[in-house]
C-alpha cells in the first residue's frame, strides 16, 4: 500500500520526522499521528497481535493504530486530512520537505536538530563510541550473580531496607544474627557494604553489633575500614544506648 | 516512503522502543547511557559469557553431551566425536558469543552494514578467506606518483586540518575532542581521558609525519570535530619486517556519528601513509569490525587476534565506589583491601628509574626479548629513548612518591649490583578515565603495563623452567608497588607478551573489554591471543602494545 500515499502526506511525514518539530508534542498527538500514518500507508488495522503489557510503547501504538482503523474505516481521505491538519498546526508549510525526502541530503536527515555549539544540524541523540579504531575501556567483569533463594544476607547486601523489614516480618522465627556460609552476619554485610538504612533496620530487630566476623572485626570496624563514616558513627551512638 | 514511516515511528516513540531488539537502526540501538538497572543486567550477561570464556572451562558435562550427540549422528569413528575437538569448537563458539554480545547482533544494523561495505573495499583479509599459507601483502606498495593527489572529499560543511602537535593550543583541541567524545565502556561509566602530555608523547616519536595527525573541522567556525592519527613504526610479523603506520585515536564528535566521517578519515590517513611510501598499518579496535553473518571463519576477517583486558585493583574503596569492581559475595570490603594490599617499597635489588645512560642496554635487551613473540615492533635506539624517557614529565621537579608533574610514562631498570649490567626493565603509562556522572569521583587513575624485558628469557631451557615466570612475577610485582605508591587506582594489562604467565599470581582479574588487533594490507595466519594457536601459547603471539 506504500504507493498509495499522497505526496502531501509524505511531505508532512518528512517534516514531522525531522526531530525538532515533534519534540514538545504530547504523546497523545504523536500516537494519533502514528495511527493515521500506519492506517494510510500500511493497512487499515495492525496485522500483528496486541503487544503484551510489558511492551507499553508497542501496545500504545498498536492501540492507536487500531482505534484509527475503527474510526476512519474506509474514509482514507478524512484520515489524511486530519494528518495534514495536525502537521500544519505543528508549523508544517505545504511544499516543505518534499525534495529532501526524495534525495536525502546531509542538510536535513530525519532525526536531526540544529546545534549551536557545532554550528550545524546534528543527530538528536549522541551515541557512544564503541566501534572504530583505538583501544578499549574495560572494567572488571562482574562476578556471576547467582539468583539463589532470598536470604537475609542477600538482602543486607542489596541494601533495600523495606525488603529487609518485609523479610523479617515474614520470618518471625529467624535468628537475625545467623551467620552465612562465609561466617558473616547480615549486620556485618550491611555495615561492610555501607547500607545505612538497612543497618538501622537490622539493629532495631536485634542485630548484635558486637559479634566479630571471621577476620575478627566487628560491624563498626568493618564500616570504619571500608570508609563508611556515617555507619561507624551510628554504632558509636548506638553503643552508648547499649 | 517506508523510511519516512519508520522515522515517524521513531520520533513518536518513547524511550522503551529504543531498546527493542527488533529495531534495525544501529544509531538508535547504541544511543543514550543506559539506566543502572539495565547496566547491571547487561554487564552480568556479558561477564557471564566472559567468565565462562576465561579460565573457567566449559563444563565436561556439556562436552560429553555433544560427543554423544555426534556419535549418534555420525558414528563413534567420526573425528568430530573427539572430546578435545568438541571442546575446541565450543570454545570458538563462546568467543563468538562474546563478540556478538559486544557488537550487538540485532542492533546497529545500518551502521554495521555501512562499515561492512567499507571494509570490503579495503585491502584486509576478506570474509570467508582461509588462513593464508604464506604471509604477505594484499596489494603491492603504490608508487608515490600513483597515489591520489587530492584529499578525499568531506561532506559539505567540513574541512580537513593537519594538527600541529607542537602547538599547545592544537594539542588542547585534540585533548578536548577526545576527552568528551572518545572511547567509553559498555555501560558509559568510564571514558578515556588521554592527557595533553600523553598525546604529545604518543604522537611525536622520532621520524613522525605531521601529515598523519589528521583533523576535521567545521568549515564555518573551525571547531575540531574529528581526528585520526598515525605514527611510523617498524614491525616484524613472524619472519617479515616492514615499515607500518600505527593508527590510533580515531574519534568523531558524538553528535556527528551519522555523518559517515570515519571511513573518510581512514581513507585519508591511508592516503597520507601511502604518500610516505608506506603500505601497511596496524590498528586495534574494541569491537570486531562488523560482519553481517556470524560464523567462526567470518570473524577472522582482517583480524589477527583477540586479546582481553585484565585489571589489578589497587585502590579498593574507590574502585568499589565507582563500580569498577565489586565485593565478592564471600568477602568483606575490609578483607578485599587486605588481599590487594601491596608492599610499601619495591623489593628487587638494583631496581631504579631508567636514565639516559641505560638507553643502549635497554635497547639491546628489548630487541632480544621481543624475539619471543610472533609479532613485535623493532625499535631504534632513538625510538627507545623517546618511548621510555621523554614521557617522564618535568624532570627538573623532584620525583616525589614515584610521580613527577606531567609524567605519563614510568620506566624502571634492574641493574645487577655487581656487574652493573641491566638485567631487566619494565614500563607502564598513565591513562586515566573520566568517571561519568559520579557524585564523589571524576577521574579513575589507571596505569597500563607497557613494554618490559628480562634476561631470564635467554637462559637455556627457559621454556621448561619456571625461572622467567618467577622473575616476571617479581618484576611486575614491583611495578604494582610503584604504581600504588604513585597513587594509581588500578593497574591494567592486556593478554599479550608474557602477561598470561603472571596475571593470576599478581591478582589480576578478568576485565569485560576485548582488544582486537588488525593488520592493514598484510596477510598472516591468526596469532595467539586469548587462545593458543598451534604451538604458540595463548598470549604469546603478540608483542605490540598499543597506546
Amino acid at each position: 500500500m506504500d504507493g498509495s500515499a499522497s505526496p502531501a502526506l509524505l511531505e508532512a511525514a518528512a517534516y514531522l520526522s525531522r526531530g525538532s518539530s515533534l519534540s514538545s508534542v504530547p504523546n497523545s498527538i504523536k500516537l494519533e499521528l502514528y495511527g493515521l500514518y500506519k492506517f494510510l500507508t500500511v493497512s487499515p488495522l495492525p496485522q500483528t497481535s496486541r503487544p503484551s503489557l510489558f511492551d507499553m510503547t508497542g501496545r500504545a501504538k498498536w492501540d492507536a493504530w487500531t482505534s484509527t482503523g475503527k474510526t476512519y474505516n474506509d474514509r482514507k481521505a478524512d484520515a489524511e486530512k486530519r494528518y495534514l491538519e495536525i502537521a500544519r498546526e505543528l508549523e508544517w508549510i505545504p511544499g516543505d520537505a518534499g525534495t529532501q525526502l526524495i534525495s536525502p541530503s546531509h542538510q536535513a536527515s530525519p532525526g536531526e536538530v540544529w546545534d549551536d555549539e557545532l554550528g550545524m544540524r546534528v543527530s538528536d541523540s549522541a551515541s557512544n563510541h564503541r566501534g572504530g579504531m583505538g583501544t578499549t575501556v574495560s572494567a572488571l567483569a562482574r562476578p556471576i550473580t547467582q539468583d539463589g533463594a532470598e536470604t537475609l544476607h542477600k538482602l543486607a547486601i542489596e541494601g533495600d531496607p523495606d525488603e529487609v523489614s518485609r523479610f523479617l516480618e515474614a520470618h518471625p522465627l529467624l535468628d537475625i544474627n545467623e551467620r552465612d556460609e562465609f561466617g558473616y552476619t547480615a549486620l556485618h554485610l550491611a555495615f561492610d557494604r555501607g547500607n545505612l538504612p538497612t543497618a538501622k533496620v537490622l539493629l532495631e530487630h536485634g542485630g548484635d553489633p558486637l559479634l566479630k566476623d571471621p577476620d575478627n572485626l566487628t560491624a563498626a570496624e568493618l564500616a570504619e575500614i571500608a570508609g563508611h563514616s556515617k555507619l561507624s558513627a551510628l554504632l558509636r551512638e548506638g553503643s552508648t544506648i547499649v | 516512503m517506508k523510511q519516512a514511516g519508520e522515522e515517524e515511528e521513531r520520533t513518536s516513540g518513547s524511550e522503551q522502543e529504543r531498546h527493542d531488539p527488533g529495531d534495525e537502526d544501529g544509531v538508535l540501538e547504541e544511543s543514550q547511557p543506559s539506566s543502572s538497572k539495565r547496566q547491571h543486567k547487561k554487564r552480568s550477561k556479558v561477564s557471564k559469557v566472559l567468565n565462562t570464556l576465561r579460565g573457567n572451562e566449559i563444563p565436561q558435562s556439556i562436552v560429553n553431551h555433544v560427543v554423544e550427540q555426534v556419535k549418534v549422528d555420525q558414528g563413534s569413528a567420526s573425528p568430530a566425536a573427539d572430546p578435545d575437538a568438541v571442546r575446541a569448537a565450543l570454545e570458538q563458539l563462546k568467543i563468538m558469543d562474546v563478540l556478538k554480545g559486544k557488537t550487538g547482533v540485532a542492533g546497529r544494523g545500518k551502521k554495521a552494514m555501512g562499515e561492512h561495505k567499507f571494509w570490503a573495499t579495503q585491502p584486509v583479509p576478506q570474509i570467508g578467506e582461509e588462513p593464508p599459507s604464506e604471509d604477505g601483502y594484499i596489494e603491492p606498495t603504490k608508487a608515490i606518483e600513483d597515489v591520489r593527489r587530492e584529499p578525499y572529499p568531506l561532506p559539505k560543511d567540513f574541512e580537513w586540518s593537519t594538527l600541529d602537535i607542537n602547538d599547545g593550543k592544537q594539542i588542547k583541541e585534540v585533548y578536548d575532542l577526545l576527552s568528551l567524545n572518545y572511547v567509553e565502556d559498555d555501560d558509559a561509566a568510564f571514558r578515556f581521558q588521554y592527557s595533553a602530555e600523553f598525546l604529545e608523547w604518543a604522537l611525536k616519536p622520532p621520524g613522525y609525519f605531521k601529515e598523519w595527525h589528521l583533523g576535521v573541522r567545521v568549515s564555518s567556525n573551525k571547531k575540531l570535530v574529528a581526528f585520526i592519527s598515525g605514527v611510523p613504526t617498524t614491525l616484524r610479523v613472524r619472519e617479515n619486517v616492514f615499515r607500518a603506520s600505527e593508527i590510533n585515536f580515531l574519534c568523531v564528535h558524538k553528535k556527528l556519528r551519522s555523518k559517515r566521517l570515519a571511513p573518510v578519515l581512514i581513507k585519508e590517513v591511508t592516503r597520507q601513509v601511502h604518500l610516505q611510501g608506506i603500505a601497511q598499518a596496524i590498528y586495534t579496535a574494541g569491537v570486531v569490525l562488523p560482519t553481517p553473518v556470524s560464523t567462526c571463519r567470518q570473524v577472522n576477517r582482517g583480524l589477527s587476534f583477540i586479546t582481553s583486558y585484565y585489571h589489578r585493583s589497587l585502590n579498593i574503596p574507590k574502585l568499589v565506589d565507582v563500580k569498577f569492581t565489586y565485593v565478592p559475595r564471600n568477602m568483606t570490603l575490609a578483607r578485599m583491601i587486605r588481599v590487594y594490599k601491596t608492599d610499601s617499597a619495591p623489593r628487587l635489588p638494583g631496581l631504579r628509574e631508567m636514565e639516559e645512560k641505560d638507553v643502549p642496554q635497554v635497547a639491546d635487551l628489548f630487541a632480544r626479548y621481543m624475539q619471543r613473540f610472533s609479532m613485535a615492533p623493532i625499535m631504534t635506539v632513538d625510538e627507545i629513548r623517546h618511548l621510555f624517557l621523554s614521557g617522564r614529565g618535568d624532570v627538573e621537579q623532584p620525583c616525589e612518591k614515584y610521580r613527577r608533574p606531567k609524567q605519563v610514562l614510568w620506566a624502571y631498570v634492574v641493574e645487577d649490583p655487581k656487574e652493573h649490567r641491566i638485567t631487566d626493565f619494565f614500563s607502564f603509562y598513565s591513562l586515566p578515565s573520566t568517571v561519568i556522572n559520579h557524585p564523589r569521583h571524576n577521574l579513575l587513575e589507571a596505569a597500563y603495563l607497557f613494554y618490559y624485558a628480562s634476561d631470564a628469557a635467554f637462559e637455556p631451557g627457559v621454556d621448561e623452567s619456571n625461572n622467567l615466570k618467577t622473575r616476571l612475577v617479581h618484576l611486575i610485582g614491583d611495578a604494582l608497588v610503584i604504581a600504588n605508591q604513585a597513587k594509581f587506582d588500578v593497574f591494567n594489562a592486556v593478554t599479550l607478551m608474557d602477561n598470561m604467565s603472571f596475571l593470576d599470581d599478581l591478582k589480576f582479574g578478568a576485565g569485560d573489554g576485548l582488544l582486537n588487533f588488525y593488520l592493514y594490507n598484510w596477510r598472516t595466519a591468526p596469532l595467539a591471543g586469548v587462545n593458543a594457536v598451534s604451538d604458540v601459547e595463548a598470549g604469546r603471539g603478540v608483542g605490540v602494545v598499543m597506546l
